[in-house]
C-alpha cells in the first residue's frame, strides 16, 4: 500500500471501479492469475517511465494516474525546438518546465499518485536508470529516440535477470491515424524490425528546387535549404524562431513571384520547414488510452494483452487493424543478442580476433570490431585499417571495460555479432 | 509482469546464455553497426580513384571521401566530400557535401550535391556504396538537363568543348564568367 | 508578367488563434473550425460518466463553442479514482457542476453549462433539445421510452445523436444522424484523386500539346526530358488512335500495355541515366490516368435519389447543385466538372503553370456551367437567396467523392417487444460469416450486449415502477451486482437478453443457411462477453472511457464540421482483444 506524504493511507474506496477487475477474473483472463491484494499490490508498485511530454504523453500520464498507477516518471526529449518552447513557457509561468507542470497537475488530480518528471536527453541515462522501472510507455514524434529507446531496452535483456525485461509500449499519430504497439524486448518484433513502417519524409530533387520549381512547396524548400545557406552562412536555422520563418517565408514568395507560383503561405511556410504533421486531441486521446490499456493488462494480467500492432485510421469511417508483427531474423537490434564472452584482460586484441576465428559461430574472415566509443580494429577502408592497427597490439584491458559490449562484423556474414566482454579474474 | 517472464524462458530453453552479468556500458548503436557493415563493403568500390579519411578513427560517422577522377572531364583532379551520418541512419541518407568551390552543373557553388539517392530516393536498403558509386558517377557523366549550377550547365548544353575549357580553367583555380573556383589540381 | 519591384506581401504573422489551432487547422481549415466554433454540443450523462465527459475535453481543445452537461449525480469518492475532472474538494458537489468548471479550464473561449438533472427529468422540457447542434446521451438510460423520445426528436429536428455505453473493457457508440447527411468534403486519399480528362481533352489543352509535342524528334535533349508527361500521353494517344481502325484509345490492359510500350519507344536513351524521368512518369501514369468517365457508388447513389432528380422550392443546397451536376453528366456524356487540380510532374516551371492554368481555366467554365443551371432552378423553383459560389465550387471539386449518408434511427431495446430486424437480419448474420472468414469473431454480440443491457434496465424500471411501495426497492440496475436481498442478478435472464434482441432469419423465407447467432459456439461467445460485462459490474475503466471519448470526439468533430467521412452508423471497441469493428445496423 502506497502511503501518501501526510501518512494518511487514501481510501481504497475511490478505487471501486478499478477493483472490479482486479479482485476477480474474466472469462479470457489466464487461469493462473492470483486476484485481490497480489495484483493490487503489483500495480502499486510498478515503476513506469513515460517518454514525451507532448499531447500524447499529457493523456499518457493522466489515464496512468486513473489506471492505478503510483509511481510515473516522466521524461521530456529534449531537442532545441523542445528547449525553446519550454523557455516560452518559462516566461508566463515563472520557471517550471513543462514537464514538471504537467506532474504537479495530476498529482492534485490524482491524490496519491506520484509523478517524478526528468528534464532532459533520454540518451543521457545508461541502463541502471532504466532497470529501475517496470515498463517504458512512449508517446514521442521522434523516431531517432524510438529507436533509440528500443536498442537500449533490448540489449538490457540478461537471461539471468527477470528483471531486466521491460515492456515497451509505443504510439503515434497523424491526424486522424495513429498506432500503438507493444512491444517485448527480444521477444517480438521491435522498432528497429519496423523501421520501414516509417515512411521516409517524402522529398524533391535538389535540382527541381533550383532550376524547376513548380509548387508552392518547391520555393519554400529553396529557401530553406539554398537562400538561408547563402545568404546567412554559419547561422544555425532556428524554425521556432518567428523571424527566421518570416525570413524564409519572404524569400520563398520572391521565388514563387519570379516564376508565378501561386500559394506561398506563412502557415505553409511553417509546416513544410518543421515538417508539421497534423495533431489532434481525439487522436492523441485514442493513441494514448489504447497505450495505456495494454499498461494495465501488463502490470495486472487482469486480462490479456495485445499481440502486439494495432492501426486505428478514422480519415473514412473507424477501421481498426490489429495483428501481430513479425520479428526479423536479420534485425541488427533483436536479431542478434550480445553474447557473454569471458576473455583474458591481457590477451592482445590481435589474439582475440584470431581466437574468434574459431568460434563455431563466427567463423571470421575478415573481422571488424567496434565498441560504442572505439573503432578497435577495422580491416577497410584502408585509411581506418592504418588508423586502428596499433590497437592489434594492445591488451584488451587497454581498449576496453570489464562488460563493456562490442561489435563484430564481417563482409561474408550479413548481421553483425555482439559480444560482451567479462574479463577473467 | 511475471507472465512475461516465463514466457521468455521459455522461449529460450534451448539458447545457453553463458557467463555472469557484468557492468552495463553503452552498446554500439544501429547507426554505428550499420556504416560498419557499409563501411566493410567498401573494399572493392574504393579502388584507386577514391580514399576516404577519418579526422577521429573512433567516430566512423563522420568522414572525407576524396575522389581522384582517372578519366573524363574532370581528370586529374582531387575532390573532397564530406559525410555525415546521423543516428537516424539508415532511415535518413547521409548528408554529403562538396569541401570545395568547384565549376559541376549537379553541385552548387555552396558544396550541395544534387543525387537522387541523397534525398528524394533514398531508402534504407541503400547503402553508402550506392552513394559514393553515384558521385563518382557525377564526375564521369555530368548532368545538364537538371542542375544545381544553372551557368554549368548551360555552357555543358550549349557548347561542350566550352565547357570542357571551363572545367580545365576551374580545376586550375580560375574564374569562369566572373566566378572564382579553387584549385583542385596538385601542382 | 508580374513586377519585379513588388516585395512579397507584408507578414500578417498568424493570429494567436491560428497559433494555438494551427495543428488542426492543418486538417479541417478555418471553414472547419468556424463550423466547430458555432456549435452547441449536449452531454446527457449517467452512470460512472467518464466516457462522455472525456469526450468533451476532446472536443473543448479543439474549440467546440459551447457544451452543457446534464447529470443528476452527486460526486461521490469513486468518481475520484476514474474521471480527470474531479477534485477532492468536489465530494458531494453536482457532478455536472464540478466536471463542467474543470472542463472548461481547458480553454478559456469556451463556454460550459451544468444542469443538475436526470436525463428523464431534462427532456421533459418541451423543445428543450432544439437548443443544441449535437447530442450525447450516455447509455445505459433508465427507461426505454426516454431513449425513444429522445431518438425520435432528434430525427425529427435533424439533430445529429450520439449513443454511448462503456463499461469495463468494452464500449458500444451509435450515430443517429439525419435522415440525409451529405458530405462534400471528404478530403479523399490525394493519390486517388485524379480525373485529368486526358480521354476528353479540350481545345486548350490540345493546342498547347501541339505546341510542345509537335516537333518532339526535334526538340533538344533538354526540351525532350521536359514536356509534361501529361501532354506525352496525348500525343502518343492520337499517334495510337490514328494506326487503329476503329480509332478508340487502348481499352483493356491488354492494349494499356501495347501502349505503354509505344510510349516506351519514344524515350531518348542516349544519355547517362538510360532514359528520361518524364516519360518513366507517362508510362506509370497510363494505367490510372486513361480510363473512361466513371462515378463513384456515393455519387450514383446521390444521382440516383428523388431529391436529385426533382428537387424542391425547399430542397437543401445540396440537392440543387447535386440536380445542376447531375444534368452537367448527362449532356456531357459522363463528365464530372473538372477539379481542376494538377499533381506536381517533370516539367519546365513555365509549361507547368500553364498547364495548371490551363485546368484552373477549365475547372472555371464548368462551374459556371453549373452555375448557371442552378440559378435557372432557383429562379424556376423561386428559391431564394441564391447558393454561395464558394459552395458550389467546393461540391464541383469534391463532386467524385461526395458521401450521402442516410441516418438510421437508434435500435431500441425495450423489454416488452423485440427489436424489428428486417432488412437488416440478413447483412448482420453475414458479418458473422465475413469474420469467421477473416479468422477474426465478430464483435457484433458485444453490441447486443448492449442491447440486452438497456433491456435489462428497462425492465427494472418497470419492476421498480410496479412496486413503488415496495420496501425493498432495486437497489441496483447492474447485471450482476447485488439486490437488497443480496442474490446476484442471474445470468441466465442476462444471456436470454441478449438473445431476444439478435436477428433471426426466417428460415422458411430465406432457405440460405445463413450463420446464426444462437448456435451453441456464438452461445459461449455471447456468455463470455456478458461474464466480461458483468465483471464490471456497472464499471467504467478510463482506459476504455479516454479512448471511446476519443473515438466518439473524432466523429463528433466530422459531423459537425461535415468534413470527412462519419461513420456509419455502430463502432464497438473491445479492450480485451484490442480492436474495433463497425456496423451498419
Amino acid at each position: 500500500m502506497v502511503i501518501m506524504a501526510n501518512g494518511v493511507e487514501p481510501s481504497r474506496k475511490r478505487w471501486t471501479y478499478l477493483d472490479n477487475f482486479l479482485n476477480k477474473p474474466g472469462p479470457t483472463t489466464d487461469p493462473n492469475w492470483v486476484p485481490g491484494e497480489v495484483t493490487i499490490n503489483g500495480l502499486e508498485t510498478s515503476k513506469v517511465l513515460v517518454i514525451g511530454a507532448g499531447g500524447l504523453g499529457c493523456e499518457i500520464l493522466k489515464n496512468l494516474a486513473l489506471s492505478g498507477f503510483k509511481d510515473i516518471h516522466e521524461a521530456d526529449t529534449i531537442d532545441v525546438s523542445n528547449l525553446n518552447r519550454q523557455f516560452l513557457f518559462r516566461e508566463a509561468d515563472v520557471g517550471k518546465s513543462k514537464a514538471e507542470c504537467a506532474a504537479a497537475f495530476v498529482e492534485k488530480r490524482v491524490k496519491g499518485v506520484k509523478i517524478t518528471p526528468y528534464n532532459g536527453k533520454i540518451q543521457d541515462k545508461d541502463e541502471d536508470y532504466y532497470l529501475q522501472f517496470q515498463m517504458i510507455v512512449c508517446g514521442l514524434d521522434s523516431i531517432e529516440a524510438r529507436r533509440w529507446i528500443n536498442a537500449t531496452l533490448v540489449g538490457m535483456v540478461d537471461m539471468e535477470n527477470p528483471e531486466s525485461l521491460k515492456p515497451l509500449i509505443d504510439g503515434g499519430t497523424e491526424g486522424f491515424k495513429g498506432q500503438a504497439r507493444v512491444i517485448l524486448p527480444s521477444m517480438s518484433s521491435c522498432i528497429e524490425c519496423q523501421l520501414d513502417l516509417h515512411a521516409p519524409r517524402a522529398a524533391v530533387p535538389l535540382c527541381t528546387l533550383a532550376t524547376i520549381p513548380r509548387q508552392p512547396a518547391h520555393c519554400i524548400e529553396w529557401a530553406h535549404i539554398i537562400a538561408w545557406e547563402e545568404h546567412r552562412k554559419g547561422e544555425v536555422l532556428d524554425t521556432d524562431d518567428p523571424e527566421h520563418i518570416t525570413w524564409l517565408y519572404q524569400k520563398a514568395s520572391a521565388r514563387a513571384q519570379e516564376f508565378n507560383i501561386p500559394g506561398v503561405t506563412y502557415s505553409m511556410t511553417q509546416g513544410v520547414v518543421k515538417n508539421i504533421i497534423p495533431a489532434i486531441a481525439s487522436t492523441n486521446a485514442i493513441i494514448a488510452a489504447s497505450c495505456c490499456n495494454e499498461a494495465f493488462k501488463i502490470a495486472t494480467g487482469c486480462n490479456p494483452w495485445l499481440n502486439n500492432y494495432i492501426q486505428y485510421s478514422g480519415d473514412e469511417g473507424i477501421f481498426t487493424y490489429t495483428f501481430e508483427m513479425e520479428q526479423k531474423e536479420d534485425c541488427p537490434v533483436c536479431g542478434n543478442l550480445a553474447r557473454n564472452l569471458t576473455v583474458d584482460p591481457n590477451m592482445t586484441l590481435q589474439d582475440f580476433i584470431d581466437s574468434l576465428g574459431d568460434r563455431a559461430e563466427a567463423q571470421l574472415k575478415k573481422p571488424t570490431l567496434r565498441s560504442e566509443e572505439k573503432s578497435l580494429y577495422s580491416q577497410f577502408p584502408a585509411s581506418l585499417r592504418e588508423q586502428t592497427a596499433p590497437n592489434l597490439s594492445k591488451k584488451l584491458s587497454e581498449l576496453v571495460v570489464n562488460g563493456e559490449e562490442i561489435a563484430v562484423s564481417d563482409p561474408a556474414f550479413a548481421i553483425s555479432f555482439k559480444y560482451k566482454l567479462i574479463f577473467s579474474s | 509482469m511475471l507472465k512475461i517472464w516465463s514466457m521468455k524462458q521459455q522461449q529460450q530453453r534451448d539458447a545457453n546464455a553463458e557467463g555472469a552479468a557484468g557492468t552495463k556500458k553503452k552498446k554500439v548503436t544501429a547507426a554505428q553497426l550499420r556504416v560498419q557493415k557499409d563501411l566493410a563493403e567498401l573494399e572493392g568500390t574504393l579502388g584507386k580513384t577514391m580514399r576516404t579519411s577519418f579526422p577521429d578513427p573512433n567516430d566512423i560517422l563522420n568522414f572525407t571521401l576524396t575522389i581522384e577522377p582517372d578519366e573524363g572531364m574532370y581528370k586529374g583532379g582531387t575532390f573532397h566530400f564530406n559525410f555525415a551520418i546521423n543516428q537516424n541512419f539508415p532511415h535518413d541518407p547521409p548528408k554529403v557535401k562538396c569541401t570545395q568551390k568547384i565549376y559541376h552543373p549537379n553541385i552548387d557553388l555552396e558544396g550541395n550535391v544534387c543525387l537522387n539517392i541523397l534525398r528524394e530516393d533514398w531508402k534504407p536498403v541503400l547503402n553508402l556504396n550506392a552513394v559514393i558509386v553515384g558521385l563518382q558517377f557525377l564526375f564521369l557523366e555530368p548532368n545538364a538537363s537538371d542542375p544545381l549550377n544553372k551557368e554549368a550547365a548551360e555552357d555543358l548544353r550549349s557548347n561542350r568543348e566550352g565547357f570542357k575549357r571551363n572545367v580545365r580553367t576551374s580545376m586550375g583555380g580560375g574564374s569562369v564568367k566572373g566566378e572564382h573556383y579553387e584549385r583542385v589540381i596538385g601542382r | 508578367m508580374v513586377e519585379r519591384t513588388t516585395t512579397p506581401p507584408p507578414l500578417q504573422g498568424p493570429t494567436a488563434k491560428e497559433k494555438k489551432y494551427d495543428r488542426q487547422l492543418r486538417l479541417w481549415a478555418a471553414s472547419g473550425q468556424q463550423a466547430l466554433e458555432d456549435s452547441k454540443v449536449l452531454l446527457l450523462n449517467s452512470g460512472p460518466g467518464v466516457v462522455g465527459v472525456e469526450a468533451l475535453k476532446n472536443l473543448l481543445l479543439p474549440g467546440v463553442g459551447n457544451f452543457t452537461i446534464v447529470d443528476e449525480a452527486e460526486v461521490s469518492e469513486k468518481d475520484l479514482g476514474v474521471n480527470f475532472f474531479l477534485e477532492e474538494e468536489s465530494l458531494g458537489n453536482s457532478r455536472a457542476e464540478e466536471t463542467c468548471k474543470y472542463l472548461q479550464e481547458l480553454n478559456p473561449e469556451v463556454t460550459g453549462n451544468a444542469i443538475k438533472k436526470s436525463t428523464e427529468a431534462f427532456v421533459e422540457i418541451p423543445s428543450i433539445l432544439d437548443h443544441y447542434t449535437l447530442i450525447i446521451l450516455i447509455g445505459p438510460t433508465k427507461d426505454s421510452n426516454v431513449l425513444e423520445k429522445i431518438s425520435r426528436y432528434a430525427q425529427d429536428h435533424s439533430i445529429p445523436l450520439f449513443y454511448v455505453h462503456s463499461v469495463g473493457f468494452y464500449s458500444h457508440f451509435s450515430v443517429q444522424l439525419p435522415d440525409q447527411f451529405p458530405v462534400v468534403d471528404t478530403h479523399p486519399d490525394p493519390a486517388t484523386t485524379q480525373d485529368l480528362r486526358l480521354l476528353n481533352p479540350w481545345p486548350e489543352l490540345l493546342i498547347f500539346m501541339r505546341e510542345k509535342v509537335g516537333n518532339l524528334i526535334f526538340q533538344s535533349d533538354h526540351e525532350h526530358g521536359h514536356v509534361p508527361w501529361l501532354l506525352l500521353l496525348l500525343h502518343y494517344l492520337n499517334v495510337w488512335k490514328a494506326t487503329r481502325r476503329d480509332g478508340k484509345p487502348p481499352k483493356d490492359y491488354a492494349e494499356k500495355k501495347e501502349f505503354i510500350a509505344q510510349v516506351a519507344e519514344g524515350a531518348r536513351t542516349n544519355n547517362p541515366e538510360g532514359g528520361e524521368e518524364n516519360f518513366d512518369e507517362a508510362k506509370a501514369n497510363v494505367l490510372k490516368s486513361l480510363n473512361p468517365p466513371s462515378i463513384s457508388n456515393g455519387l450514383r447513389e446521390v444521382f440516383d435519389s428523388e431529391d436529385c432528380q426533382n428537387p424542391t422550392k425547399d430542397s437543401a443546397n445540396f440537392w440543387i447543385i447535386a440536380n445542376a451536376i447531375h444534368k452537367f453528366h448527362t449532356k456531357n456524356k459522363g463528365l464530372l466538372p473538372l477539379p481542376g487540380t494538377l499533381p506536381d510532374m517533370k516539367a519546365q516551371s513555365s509549361d507547368y503553370i500553364k498547364l495548371q492554368n490551363i485546368y484552373k481555366a477549365k475547372a472555371r467554365s464548368d462551374i459556371a456551367e453549373i452555375t448557371s443551371t442552378i440559378r435557372q432552378t432557383e429562379e424556376t423553383l423561386n428559391r431564394n437567396p441564391p447558393i454561395e459560389e464558394k459552395e458550389i465550387e467546393a461540391f464541383c471539386k469534391g463532386a467524385q467523392y461526395v458521401k450521402l449518408i442516410r441516418g438510421r434511427p437508434l435500435r431500441i431495446a425495450k423489454s416488452t417487444e423485440p427489436i424489428d430486424w428486417t432488412d437488416r437480419a440478413q447483412a448482420l448474420s453475414q458479418e458473422l460469416e465475413t469474420s469467421k472468414m477473416l479468422g477474426q469473431e465478430s464483435l457484433l454480440p458485444i453490441y447486443f450486449a448492449f442491447l440486452a443491457l438497456d433491456r435489462h434496465h428497462d425492465e427494472l424500471s418497470l419492476l421498480h415502477q410496479s412496486r413503488t411501495n415496495d420496501p425493498h426497492p432495486i437497489k441496483s440496475l447492474i447485471p450482476g451486482a447485488r439486490d437488497i436481498s443480496g442474490a446476484t442478478l442471474p445470468l441466465p435472464n442476462f444471456v436470454e437478453s441478449a438473445h431476444f434482441y439478435t436477428p433471426a432469419v426466417d428460415v422458411d423465407k430465406d432457405p440460405k443457411p445463413w450463420p446464426r447467432f444462437d448456435t451453441p459456439e456464438a452461445q459461449v461467445t455471447f456468455e463470455n462477453v456478458v461474464k466480461e460485462i458483468e465483471r464490471a459490474d456497472g464499471a467504467e475503466l478510463h482506459n476504455i472511457s479516454a479512448l471511446t471519448g476519443g473515438m466518439v470526439a473524432q466523429e463528433v468533430i466530422k459531423v459537425l464540421t461535415k468534413q470527412y467521412v462519419p461513420v456509419d452508423n455502430t463502432c464497438v471497441f473491445d479492450g480485451v482483444a484490442s480492436r474495433a469493428g463497425v456496423f451498419n445496423i
